[in-house]
Parts: C-alpha cells; structure tokens; sequence
C-alpha cells in the first residue's frame, strides 16, 4: 500500500464558517507561579449565546478531563473578566473546584457587582486582570499551549482551542474540535476535527481510527468514504496540492522525511 | 439510601415512559417502595401507562402550590401497594415548575421511597433540566437508529456536565432479525459509541402496545413476553443481581417461536 490512502470523496476548497479560534472564547486554566488561573470569556467578547450555562459545561468538562494536571489544595485565581457573577455562581465555581480539591482564593473582576458578591462571600477582589492577560491580543497571537483532554467529546460538545488540542479519547458523530494548532485524537475520529483553524494549511489531524463525519484543514474540507473500514490503522490528515489527504501514520514520518 | 434514578433520552417516542412503567411495577414486585414522577409536564401519560389514569387528583403543580400535602398528590397503585405515582399537570407548562422545587420535591420522596424513578420529557429545555434536577444516577434508553443514539450521546454529556456519573444504557426496540442482516444497529454498535455500562436491551415486542392501550405493565403479566422479562431483568440489575441477558439472536429458531418456546416452558 503507498502512502497515501486517499479519501474518495474530497469536497472543493470550500471556506469552512468558523475563522480561528479566537482566545477568548473558552474557559481556560492557566498555570502561573505554583497557583492556577481560571479564565472566564469576557461577556463583551462573546456573543449572547454564551451564557452561564455555557460557561458552566465548559468548566465541568475542563474538570472532568483534565484533573491529572494539577496538584490537590492547588489554589485558583478566578479571572472573571467583565462577567456578571452572583454569589451563587461564584459559590457554584468554588463547589466544582471543591470537588477536584482546589481552592477558590482570588477574584479579578471589572464588574463592581461581581467584586460585591465576591468580598461577601469571602473571596479576596481585585477590580483589575491578573499580569498575565495583560498582554494586548493582537492579530498574530502565537499558537497557545497545547490543550490536553481525557474525555469523549460526545455529541453536542463543541472544542475550540486556540493551540493544538491533544484529545485521549473518542471524537463521536456530532461532536466537534477545532483547532489552530493540531488535533491529536488518541481514540476514534467520528466527528468533526478543523486543524489550523485560523488559516494554517500545514496543520495535522492525527487519529488512531480515523472515521470522521468531516475534516478541516484551515480552508480545506474532506468528506468521510462512505465505505466501511475493514483495517483500523493509526492515520494522519494532511494538506497536499490535491486537497485533503490521508496517511498511514507509520508511513507519514516517513514520507514528510524524504520530500523535505 | 434511596436512590433518585431519571430515565431520559434526548429523542422522543423511544420508549422512556414505557420503561420507568415496567421498571417501577418490577422494582416494586421485587418488595421495594417505589415513588413514580411524572415530569413530562404538559404531556403526562404515565398515568396511563400504569392505568391509574382516572385516580389522579393531584398533581406536581398543587402540591408545589401548597394547595396539598405531597402524600395526597400521590396516587397508590391498585395492585401493588408498594408502589406510588407523582402525577404531571396535564394543563400547565413547564415553566410551572423550575429545577429547585423539582429537586426538593425529589428529596422529600426519599424520606419514604427506596427508588424514586422520573420520568423525563424527550429534548434538553427546561423540562429535561426539571428531571434530572434531584437525580442521582440516570437511565439513557435509546433505540439502535443513528438519530437516537447521537441524541442519547448528547444526553449522556449534558448529564456528566451535571455531576451525574452513574449512567446506565437500555437499548429498546431491537430487532435480532434485522441486526443479523446489517440492517439495524447492534447493541455493541450502540455501546461502542456512547461507552456507558448496559443494564438492558429489550426487543421490539407487540404486547408492548398491548399493555399500553390496557394500562397494564407487561411486568404484570403471567406468560411474560421476551420485553416483559427484559423489563424485569432491568429491575433486578438495579438491585445488584447478576442476571444474564436474554438470547436475543435468531439462531435456529427465529424469534417468534423462541418466544412461544419460552411461554410453553412456563406453562
Ligand atoms: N419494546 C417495544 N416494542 C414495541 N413497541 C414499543 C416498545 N417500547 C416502546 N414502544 C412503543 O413506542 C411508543 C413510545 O413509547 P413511550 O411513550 O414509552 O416513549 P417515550 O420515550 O416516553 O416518548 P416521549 O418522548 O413522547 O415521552 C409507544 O407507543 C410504545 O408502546
Ligand atoms: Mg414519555
């Protein structure tokens, strides 16, 4: 078998909808200096549809996925941005970061009803964003840190990440990750994946079993066969002058090694 | 401890209602206090389902209003004395009620209930965040179609989010005929998308309907069918019990006669 086991079906160059990833869309965890920095969307930044609800099943899915990355009675810095927050909310938070054992201490808010709810229930306010999220996003923001996740992104679920998310675990039908980085599926591809999200055709979407329901690489888009896998190898997507095309990982390597 | 378990799916008509029915009659047949809630509001037909329909007085909405007491909104099964149901209003909407009434509701069941089991609209609006709201462990039930499956995923997401992790899948309406000829979903197809332990599959089965039009529980009757006996099966999972699943697979015999095979071993 060459190299390249190509997809049968290859849709034009078609624009996929969703430009990059913008930064501030998810919530995010941020390791600074022996603390962890929660980070909220700001509520100007995202549309109405980002709502508490929202934000609240990110958060429980970044804790769910990702607890082996920090160490218990961790401290958390809450930075909540211009978001509206009630004591009940923020009591919510501290609850959920209770359960995986880390500490609510800090909140940094723009809001004055968020630093009133967040001194009432104990919390230490500071009206200005930590030093970290100072730094201006500008247009060419470099890739952020890998996002790493062991869960299932079931049905429904939607990923984005402005770096490369690595996933241990399946991609079902109808869920979906996008990525300006790379997407690493340790498991089985059946949904959606968008590598390179923000225009990079040289970004890789890599699966152990690679069954997707679509693949996106920046402006490029690739239907599933619609045959049925008879042999399950681990296999990489990748940009050619064709369109979207994939390799048997072990072949890979291989290939980019001599054409360089 | 009681144990506070929503049957839910995402798709509608996939047989949840049919489901918390047997499951509650068998639970309660097996000696447990069984509390039945109806949080289909606005679509009640557990009522029916259990033929208790023309006892409801009633319901959710009154005793949330303070226009009762909880024990006289429940509605005692005639003929199992250990089981009770908590009717929906069948003229309100949903927005009657919100998750934080639903869930005090739910708690104070377990004061004198081992299972309480809700019953959970189809979709994932309000009514949905109004079942699962006291819940503690849940019931995905879907059918081997694509469609049901991806929405019985989303669920079961949605679920985790929420903080509930003990989730047990029942696959219903499967066809054993149709699987063989690759032209319906196994259950391992099922399971290998949604990765979440299965505590039953039942077989698409005729009296099903039967029962329903009769509002008597398959569970109730004396030649129970394959789904009957699935139903039951289900019961005594949730209790602990290992019990083999049914042989479902049209072998030799096809499924009709194994069936029929089944009823003459009992007689
Ligand atoms: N195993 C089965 N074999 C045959 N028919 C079935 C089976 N299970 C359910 N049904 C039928 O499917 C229909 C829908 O079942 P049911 O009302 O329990 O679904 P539901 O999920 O509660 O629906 P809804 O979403 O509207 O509340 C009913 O007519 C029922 O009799
Ligand atoms: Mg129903």
């Amino acid at each position: 078998m060459t190299s390249d086991s190509t997809l049968p079906d290859i849709v034009s160059s078609v624009a996929p909808p969703s430009g990059g990833v913008n930064h501030n869309l998810q919530v995010r965890f941020k390791n600074e200096e022996g603390k962890l920095l929660l980070i909220l969307p700001a509520e100007t930044e995202t549309s109405s549809s980002s709502s508490w609800a929202d934000i609240w099943q990110q958060l429980k899915q970044r804790l769910n996925a990702g607890d082996r990355f920090w160490q218990p009675n961790t401290t958390v810095h809450l930075a909540a941005a211009d978001r509206l927050l009630d004591g009940r909310q923020l009591q919510a938070v501290a609850e959920a970061l209770g359960e995986v054992q880390l500490t609510l201490k800090r909140v940094y808010t723009s809001r004055r009803q968020t630093a009133v709810a967040a001194a009432t229930a104990g919390y230490s306010v500071e009206q200005q964003t930590p030093s970290a999220l100072n730094q201006p996003l500008t247009s060419s923001v470099p890739l952020a840190e890998p996002l790493y996740l062991q869960m299932a992104v079931r049905s429904g679920v939607e990923i984005r990440h402005s770096g490369t998310v690595i996933l241990v675990g399946d991609i079902n039908p109808g869920g979906i990750v996008v990525a300006n980085g790379d997407i690493l599926v340790w498991g089985r591809l059946r949904g959606i994946a968008h590598a390179g999200a923000d225009g990079n055709s040289k970004c890789l979407i890599m699966a152990l079993q690679m069954e997707p329901t679509q693949l996106r690489i920046a402006d490029y888009v690739a239907r599933a066969p619609t045959t049925q896998l008879t042999q399950v190898y681990p296999e990489i997507a990748h940009v050619t002058p064709e369109g979207i095309r994939i390799s048997i990982a072990a072949d890979f390597s291989k290939s980019q090694f001599l054409s360089s | 401890m009681s144990r506070i378990i929503v049957t839910t799916s995402g798709k509608g008509g996939v047989g949840k209602t049919t489901v918390t029915a047997n499951l509650g009659m068998a639970l309660a047949r097996l000696g447990r206090k069984v509390a039945l809630v109806d949080a289909d509001f606005g679509l009640r037909n557990l009522d029916l389902l259990l033929g208790l329909e023309n006892r409801v007085v009633y319901t959710t909405v009154e005793v949330l209003a303070g226009e009762c007491r909880l024990e006289q909104a429940l509605v005692k099964d005639k003929r199992e004395p250990g089981l009770v149901l908590l009717p929906a209003a069948q003229n309100r909407t949903k927005d009657a009620v919100n998750p934080e009434q639903m869930q005090q509701l739910v708690n104070s069941l377990t004061e004198s209930y081992d299972y309480v089991v809700i019953d959970s609209p189809a979709g994932i609006e309000m009514g949905f965040k109004n079942a699962i709201a006291g819940a503690k462990e849940a019931l995905i039930v879907t059918t081997p179609e694509i469609a049901a499956v991806r929405d019985a995923d989303r669920v079961v997401g949605l679920l985790e989010a929420e903080g509930i992790k003990k989730i047990h899948l029942i696959v219903n309406r499967l066809r054993p005929a149709m699987v063989q000829v690759n032209d319906m979903m196994s259950v391992e197809d099922v399971q290998e998308i949604l990765a979440i332990p299965i505590i039953g599959v039942v077989p698409e089965d005729e009296r099903v309907i039967v029962s329903t039009n009769r509002g008597e529980p398959l569970v109730l009757s004396e030649n129970p069918s394959l789904a009957g006996k699935a139903f039951d099966n289900i019961a005594r999972r949730l209790e602990g019990q290992t019990v083999e699943f049914i042989d479902l697979h049209p072998t030799h015999d096809n499924f009709f006669t194994r069936i029929r095979k089944l009823l003459s071993s009992i007689i």
